[in-house]
């Protein structure tokens, strides 16, 4: 549900086949009928943007069947705590929870009760009105079978047969999982969507097991690696915070950043923190400057302030910005209202392009409807190298980080994108150490020692194995634990072993154990299975220390520490200690640890009061839809979202909800044969001959009403933009049935562009591109709107036309 | 040496077309320009640059819901190979695998092997006048390696073994499968290397033949008329020296006696 | 002397006949594979198929010219002397004290023309056909196959005939294709009811007696 494995990640369907070989069951929930659902064993379509409410009709038929894992949900989840008496619940408030001030919560209403001391009330029987697991009954105790099916346009029949099927794995011993990709989290309430599924999968115990959790399919080779390093605004490599503006100091920062918990037995592992943070500061800074003198080096951000790209986005089309780095990117075909985007380039004054190919975002001032005369924009286009021109490392949605190496050098002039941040590196800070600047040392105290040093003090090309050592972290002075000596210059064997007075360093504390004295553990290559549960702890390494599957103390029971599952465990308590996988965090059997150890109460969250939106999903509607209510309350759509159709009221964000010039629902997706905006592989011709026009599908009930015949030249159209596509007039869309009005939906995929090989110059020797495709980005429809807690687009759903060209 | 199949379970194909890509890539085939008529099907059939084609196929599941059918077209690889009987060159030959070879030096361009091939497989190619079709990879399987589509397919669709393994692989699925579900290949032409594991019946695929065997006129020519050509000359040669000894040449009678050398006239 | 074929006759003849040998080496260099050696001499199989190619296209001018010359000598059996003749295989096969007295051609000369016409044309359209065989519906193709083999196994035994009639069975006939002018005596015992229609009506021919 909300991916499409089998087309997108055919690999993984590897799995997943052998999986249904050995009995067992998949289900394909997509507006769609993909090549997923070709092989399901349970198809159920639903109306995009309406994942929340099919999951909380499952929650529901959950709990009024009983099918929760009982135990586990009262040892290992918050379902017995108590909540502050005076939240408010949607049911009860139109649709809101307790606390909606403006487009914020105050969250006061959504503590847990505790006791003198501070720890969480519980109630073990899970009866008292104001536990958790009662709140979450009621709460989704309004979405009905009846409901849910009005609402997601699924049949009755279909739904119940999917909750039947899924509510098996809450049996003791059995698991299901969830994998699931932006189908999910490309809405308003994207976040929630997974929320949902967490708590389906907390209620049926099958977190922490084999066979269980929620599985993101990550959408780039290693997406897992840029997110685990931090390359979005909000987070430092290892998942700390970027300081705030209103943090001055380094022991501020922490404190404010490191959770305590009065929970007897919890072991809170964010505790420590202060050490993850003192040795990334020393990996950047080494000995050049003291802890706090590094941390007021680090850029701080605006209380309150969002920094997200749809923010960034917004505030160079409004001409805040003069430069840009578009690194390995194509903005103007992936941004939401590419139109927008394109336009906001124009407003810089210089741009470098740093890519393999040229493409939209390069040549945008070129694009159609840009006049290159009126636009000042300064554009460097720097070629960077392709993954198996360079060598390091890639990290996979299993969190497994792999070595990988260098089969050929870059063409031409191209350079590895970390060589080219190494050239840029020296040229600013020998700027800055000649010219000073504000904060200059943050430059010029830099720590680099990542490759070999040249005659002339600089390094002129970088070591990745330096590097990924830097990552893992070093001892900067002799240091004594549990009585053994560690030299001064090894390697750091794992993150228990980081310091907080910067006596360690460490790029990532996570991938702290990744490369020891023992080795690049990223490099093995042992496929032998010890485990039988395909956990390959030989072949690459993954984080943390590692650990296959997380939270793998919720695999066995709280008392006996015996496998749920005993013929498949994950860890086994041997009479000693533990045996399998690497233990997390468990204690000895008996010993009442709670297996959740990132969280401050240890345990997973069935209620999460820390998301911007609400402790429970609530169904909301998309921001643009094509019904007039929202039939689950009065509250129509999310109401903590960031509306720049409400601040730009110059019409570049015009929302249309419920207006006949966009009758339809339109959803994006991807297709086997392309890679996001398309700029590697339409340019592959292999790739392009298979896949190389734009199209939309759209339904055989929908075409009929339109005269649109399969194969024809169409425009698809929003309230933002237009592009042209050729129609595929399918079965495997059908019309939905939402409240008694027939809605119809259509999907587009994202990868085209309009720089097609046909508008290269070509110099002799050049190999001439045998193939051209056609058509230009789906996100010239997408709506400029976010989820509201991580801002990620919601192109998934949203309204749009489609007309036969030349009508 | 044995005798090698690929066994295509369509019940396991996605329709990704790994194995489409590795054809081309193992065999270094060209692209060429297409266009989506409503498909994802691209190119439209196999080409003299295309040897592997995924054809998508939507069928009513009777349930007012649809079926999404996959199925990899390529060289069936016939015991008995049409195309291998009519190849005046030989360009098309049997490999010791079973396996239908393809010599593209040898081959003339007379095009008769797309003409009589009951799966429509061989594709000629004007520029080069040549016809083209997958190999099974022989310089792959040559070296104990197996195809590049095999390689390549995910899910484990394609397999690549022995005969007897493969043909009993075959059986063991389509009892699992249970339904519709059976073995296509072995029973028709001899059996083909290329064994289908269809999931539905196979009058459902499209473009599928339901009975293909070797053209009666194919037979009829070089099983039949080929022999009897040899024969009804030999003995034509052969029937006319008999008659010249026997009954002697019709000579004009003006030319003095009639001559008459050896027995009557 | 008699003259018994006029120039054009000759042209078309030996046009259909060379073109057919050509046609029969060349197709069987291609039929059989130990017949492929004969590919040599052309350097290679593709080039023998581009001059079974266009050797047929000459066969098939051939072929429409003799067809339309000889139709009606040669393509009509007369009754009942036609039939009397076949009755005694022409006093070829064993004695005959009287040969019934047949037209310009007989029976047997009618059936090698029949089946050269018939099977010629048939020959030429399949050929032109299995020369193009994208251009028709693979059902249409594979039966043109069958059918020019067909046509070669009916046509080479009553070529070979026809060769061997023509040339050692028959002393004095080959002039009769290759000059034009057979012997009084030839004529006489061969066409005998020809002869005496040609001095009747003053149109034969003659040099010197």
């Amino acid at each position: 549900m909300g991916s499409n494995a089998a087309a997108n990640h055919p690999i993984s369907f590897k799995y997943v086949s052998k999986a249904m070989e050995r009995g067992a069951k998949m289900i394909s929930v997509d507006p769609r009928f993909t090549q997923t659902s070709s092989k399901a064993d349970i198809y159920a379509a639903l109306r995009s943007g309406t994942d929340i409410a099919f999951l909380g009709g499952m929650i529901k038929y959950i709990l009024d069947n009983n099918f929760i894992q009982e135990k586990y949900v009262k040892y290992y989840t918050n379902a017995a705590f108590l909540v502050n008496p005076e939240f408010k619940l949607p049911g009860e408030k139109d649709g809101i929870f307790s606390g909606l001030e403006g487009h914020t919560y105050n969250k006061s209403t959504w503590a847990f009760q505790t006791d003198a001391v501070g720890v969480a009330k519980k109630d073990m029987t899970l009866q008292d009105p104001n536990c958790v697991f009662q709140l979450l009954k009621k709460h989704y105790s309004r979405y009905d079978v009846e409901t849910v099916s009005k609402i997601t346009g699924t049949p009755k029949d279909k739904l119940l047969a999917v909750y039947k099927e899924y509510a098996k794995t809450g049996e003791t011993g059995k698991a299901g999982t969830v994998m699931y990709a932006m189908g999910w989290t490309q809405h308003t309430v994207g976040v929630q969507n997974i929320r949902s599924m967490a708590i389906i999968q907390l209620l049926l115990g099958n977190m922490g097991v084999a066979g269980g959790g929620v599985n993101a399919l990550r959408g780039e080779a290693n997406v897992q690696g840029s997110t685990d390093h931090c390359l979005l605004y909000h987070i430092l490599p290892g998942y700390l915070k970027t300081p705030l503006a209103s943090q001055a100091t380094l022991a501020g920062y922490n404190t404010a950043n490191t959770p305590t918990t009065v929970e007897p037995k919890s072991l809170n592992w964010w505790k420590n923190y202060p050490k993850y943070m003192s040795s990334l500061l020393r990996a950047h800074y080494g000995m050049n400057a003291t802890l706090d003198e590094a941390y007021s080096y680090l850029p701080k951000l605006d209380n309150g302030k969002n920094y997200s790209w749809l923010s960034l986005f917004d505030a160079m089309y409004r001409g805040k910005f003069k430069g840009f780095f578009s690194w390995g990117q194509n903005p103007a075909c992936s941004g939401p209202s590419s139109n927008k985007t394109r336009e906001a380039l124009s407003k810089l004054d210089w741009m470098v392009n740093v890519n393999i190919f040229d493409n939209e975002t390069g040549s945008f001032w070129k694009g159609p409807g840009m006049d290159p005369t009126k636009i000042k924009t300064e554009v460097f286009m720097l070629p960077c190298a392709v993954s198996i021109e360079k060598e390091g490392s890639i990290s996979n949605s299993g969190r497994w980080m792999q070595w990988r190496y260098k089969a050929v050098n870059p063409p031409g002039e191209a350079m590895a994108d970390g060589e080219i941040i190494n050239e840029l590196f020296h040229r600013l800070r020998d700027l800055y150490t000649k010219e000073g600047g504000p904060l200059a040392e943050a430059i010029t105290k830099l720590s680099w020692n990542y490759g070999p040093m040249g005659t002339d003090c600089k390094i002129h090309h970088l070591d990745p194995h330096s590097i990924a050592k830097e990552i893992n972290g070093y001892f900067l002075k002799d240091t004594e634990i549990k009585g053994k000596v560690y030299k001064k210059g090894t390697l750091v064997p794992s993150f228990a072993y980081l310091q907080d007075d910067g006596s360690t360093s460490s790029g990532n504390w996570l991938y702290c154990n990744s490369y020891t004295e023992k080795g690049n553990m990223a490099a093995r290559r042992n496929n032998s299975d010890a485990s039988g549960i395909g956990l390959y702890s030989e072949w690459s390494w993954c984080w943390p220390v590692n650990r296959r599957i997380i939270y793998n103390g919720a695999s066995v029971d709280p008392d006996t520490g015996m496998p749920w599952d005993r013929e498949k465990p994950v860890i086994m308590w041997n009479g000693f200690k533990w045996v399998g996988d690497v233990p997390d965090g468990v204690a000895a059997p008996g010993g009442g640890r709670p297996p959740f150890i990132m969280k401050p109460h240890g345990v997973g969250s069935i209620f999460g009061p820390g998301l911007a939106d609400g402790p429970f999903p609530e169904h909301y509607e998309p921001l643009e839809c094509p019904i007039e209510e929202n039939l689950m309350s009065p509250q129509f759509i999310n109401p903590v979202i960031a509306r720049w159709d409400e601040i730009n009221k110059n019409g570049i964000d015009l929302r249309a909800t419920c207006n006949p010039k966009f009758p339809y629902v339109c959803s994006t997706y991807r297709v086997t044969e392309h890679w996001q905006t398309g700029v590697m592989t339409r340019w592959t011709a292999w790739l392009a001959e298979l896949q190389p026009d734009m199209f939309v599908e759209m339904s055989v009930e929908l075409a009929k009403i339109k005269g649109i015949k399969n194969g024809e030249q169409v425009i698809v159209k929003s309230a933002r933009g237009e592009v042209d596509a050729v129609a595929i007039v399918t079965g495997r869309i059908k019309p939905f049935e939402v409240g008694g009005t027939t809605i119809h939906e259509v999907g587009i995929p994202w990868h085209y562009g309009w720089v097609t090989t046909a508008m290269r110059k070509y110099v002799t020797g050049d190999k001439k591109p045998e193939v051209f495709t056609s058509g230009d980005s789906a996100n010239l429809l997408t709506p400029f709107i976010g989820d509201a807690n991580t801002m990620i687009p919601e192109s998934k759903a949203f309204m749009a036309n489609v007309e036969k060209k030349g009508v | 040496m044995t005798e090698k199949i690929t066994l295509c379970d369509l019940s396991k194909c996605i329709g990704c077309r790994a194995c489409q890509v590795a054809c081309k890539q193992w065999n270094q085939l060209p692209a060429g320009q297409t266009h989506n008529s409503g498909s994802y099907q691209n190119p439209p059939d196999l080409q003299p640059n295309t040897w592997a084609v995924i054809k998508y196929q939507e069928i009513s599941d009777g349930n007012g819901g649809v079926k999404w059918l996959f199925r990899k077209d390529s060289c069936m690889h016939c015991t008995d190979a049409a195309c291998v009987k009519v190849c005046p060159s030989g360009a098309l030959y049997y490999t010791k695998y079973g396996t239908v070879g393809v010599n593209n030096e040898k081959c003339i361009g007379c095009k008769e092997c797309v003409a009589v091939c009951p799966f429509g497989v061989p594709k000629y190619d004007a520029k080069t006048d040549k016809v083209f079709k997958c190999d099974m990879c022989l310089s792959r399987i040559e070296n104990d390696m197996e195809p590049a589509c095999v390689k390549a397919c995910p899910t484990g669709g394609l397999q690549f073994g022995d005969k007897e393994e493969m043909l009993k692989a075959a059986y063991e699925r389509v009892e699992v499968l249970g339904g519709d579900a059976s073995v296509y290949g072995d029973k028709f032409v001899g059996g083909t290397h290329m064994i289908y594991i269809l999931p539905e019946k196979a009058s459902v695929y499209a473009g599928l033949p339901e009975h293909p065997r070797v053209p009666l006129s194919v037979i009829a020519w070089k099983d039949w008329l080929k022999p009897l050509s040899l024969l009804a000359a030999g003995g034509v040669i052969g029937a006319s020296f008999l008659h010249y000894i026997t009954h002697g040449p019709k000579t004009p009678d003006e030319d003095g006696d009639q001559v008459n050398t050896k027995g009557g006239e | 002397m008699i003259k018994v074929t006029d120039s054009f006759e000759r042209i078309v003849h030996w046009g259909l006949a060379l073109s057919c040998i050509a046609l029969m080496i060349s197709g069987l260099g291609m039929m059989y594979h130990s017949f492929n050696f004969l590919a040599i001499p052309v350097g290679g199989l593709k080039y023998l198929k581009y001059v079974h190619n266009f050797i047929g296209l000459i066969f098939i001018v051939s072929v429409l010219f003799a067809i339309l010359m000889w139709w009606k000598e040669a393509g009509i059996l007369k009754f009942p002397e036609d039939v009397e003749w076949i009755k005694v295989a022409g006093g070829y096969l064993w004695h005959v004290d009287n040969v019934p007295e047949v037209g310009k051609y007989n029976p047997g000369q009618k059936a090698f023309f029949i089946a050269v016409a018939l099977c010629g044309l048939m020959m030429s359209v399949s050929g032109l056909i299995m020369w193009f065989p994208l251009s028709l519906p693979v059902v249409w193709v594979r039966t043109m196959y069958f059918l020019h083999a067909l046509g070669f196994f009916i046509i080479f035994p009553f070529f070979f005939v026809h060769l061997y009639l023509g040339t050692i069975c028959s002393p004095g006939s080959a002039s009769a294709i290759f000059s034009g002018w057979v012997t009084r005596a030839w004529a006489k015992k061969q066409h005998p009811k020809w002869l005496k229609e040609m001095e009747e009506s003053g149109q034969l021919e003659v040099y010197g007696k």
